[in-house]
């Protein structure tokens, strides 16, 4: 399967916003698919943006999966709020709340500069669902649209994902207005 | 009045180098102005300053850093460890720290209150620093301690304005780092210095729900459109970064 989703993301055109709606059984070979498959072949440095689970433990399961994380930049949204941020990760920033909208803005933008690399970006936003629970819609509707075009202009792609079983009709209505499309993992 | 040819002529800018505060400014600090930045303690008014300055000795101007309360020793060790610094601008002459109590000693003004004549000689000495190190950044840092000495509005008045007009006219591009107290409704202390400075940042710690975000906002800036729009600012290694202020409807305080 993560051969089948990489193939859908690398017909992406560049500076795409995707809206990437997965069950939540999928979502290994999703992240397989985006960091181990489709970063690489088009030479992308990743920004994986976490608000449901620790970078820490996201990391570990990379190192599991084999997927080297060179390339790879984490911010954090939960660990803080977790207060479980005693180790951290050379790879990894970390805001201190998921409503702190605008630091996350702020970071990602500091990775990017920091990274200098000559290589495009990709933006993994781990997930809108998360966000909706700890911010409301208005402000995660201004987050969202300032956000992505922001990354549009810096012809960045941006992933979003949304679980299935977690999504409401607001949460689709905001994906559909700042997404330029939406790929449905399918399971076997 | 400038002259009828001067009319709608875009002024020269300084471009400060933090890129999301020059494109606010539309480009920059109009050359010769002397900005305010005010704002309480931590909210990041010595760290935008000096940025202003390395950036300004990067691109060969001569830059310069009054520092009246804090030793410049102390400063430097203390702050954030910018990508973008080079040493070589301190050994170059590019970039200065002066420490003012140095000054008022050698000057004979060590003491808690200046008349007339001493807020005078204070100008002349600043003046003649920037017109000897051809300075085309200055900072001082902080203005309201400076002030404390000047003790009345028309000394504060007076050492502004003449401050500012004779640096304006050898083209120096002057931040005065005013503080203030949290929740201040005045841009300054002594409510002079604002009415004076060509221009105003307010730089501010915003409550949102338990969540602290340091804020910029440009409330005044002659010689230049800008935005009037609240900015929040991450310090960090690639220097002050913005974005805009969320409103989304939550914003508990102003």
């Amino acid at each position: 399967m993560p051969g089948e989703i990489a193939e859908r993301l690398m017909e992406l055109p560049e500076a795409s916003a995707v809206s990437l709606r997965m069950k939540t059984e999928h979502y290994f070979d999703v992240v397989r698919a985006i960091l181990d498959v489709f970063a690489p072949k088009k030479n992308l440095d990743s920004f994986y943006i976490t608000c449901t689970i620790p970078s820490a433990s996201i990391i570990n399961a990379l190192q599991v999966l084999e997927i080297p994380v060179d390339h790879i930049w984490f911010v954090d949204c939960i660990s803080q709020t977790m207060m479980s941020t005693s180790q951290r990760h050379p790879h990894a920033i970390y805001v201190e709340s998921p409503t702190m909208l605008e630091n996350l803005m702020l970071k990602v933008e500091y990775l990017i500069r920091h990274s200098q690399e000559q290589r495009n970006d990709l933006i993994i936003l781990d997930s809108i669902n998360s966000l909706s629970i700890h911010n409301n819609m208005k402000i995660l509707n201004e987050f969202l649209h300032i956000f992505v075009n922001n990354l549009r202009s810096k012809n960045a792609y941006t992933i979003v994902f949304s679980m299935e079983e977690y999504e409401t009709d607001e949460v689709r209505n905001i994906m559909n207005l700042v997404c330029d499309q939406t790929i449905t993992v399918k399971g076997d | 009045m400038p002259a009828a040819k001067e009319i709608g002529v875009e002024r020269d800018r300084c471009r400060t180098g933090i890129e999301g505060l020059d494109n606010l400014l539309n480009g920059g600090v109009p050359r010769g102005n002397t900005v305010l930045v005010t704002g309480s303690v931590g909210t990041g008014k010595t760290s935008l300053s000096v940025e202003f300055l390395i950036h300004g000795a990067r691109a060969g101007e001569n830059s310069l850093y009054i520092s009246v309360t804090e030793s410049s020793e102390k400063l430097l060790a203390n702050l954030i460890h910018y990508d973008f610094f080079e040493s070589r601008l301190l050994k170059e002459g590019r970039l200065i720290f002066i420490d003012l109590p140095l000054i008022y000693e050698r000057l004979g003004l060590d003491k808690h209150e200046f008349d007339m004549q001493d807020t005078d000689i204070l100008t002349k000495v600043i003046v003649d620093l920037v017109r000897e190190m051809k300075t085309k950044r200055l900072v001082i840092d902080s203005v309201t301690s400076v002030c404390y000495r000047l003790k009345t509005q028309e000394n504060i008045r007076q050492f502004i304005l003449d401050l500012g007009t004779a640096l304006s006219g050898l083209g120096c591009t002057t931040l005065l780092v005013s503080e203030i107290s949290p929740g201040s409704d005045r841009y300054s202390l002594f409510g002079v210095e604002e009415a004076i400075a060509d221009g105003i940042l307010v730089m501010a710690n915003l409550e949102r729900r338990g969540d602290l975000l340091r804020t910029l906002q440009v409330v005044k800036m002659r010689g230049t459109t800008h935005s009037r729009a609240k900015y929040v600012l991450d310090l960090t290694p690639v220097g002050v970064l913005l974005v805009p202020l969320l409103k989304g409807g939550s914003v508990a305080t102003g």
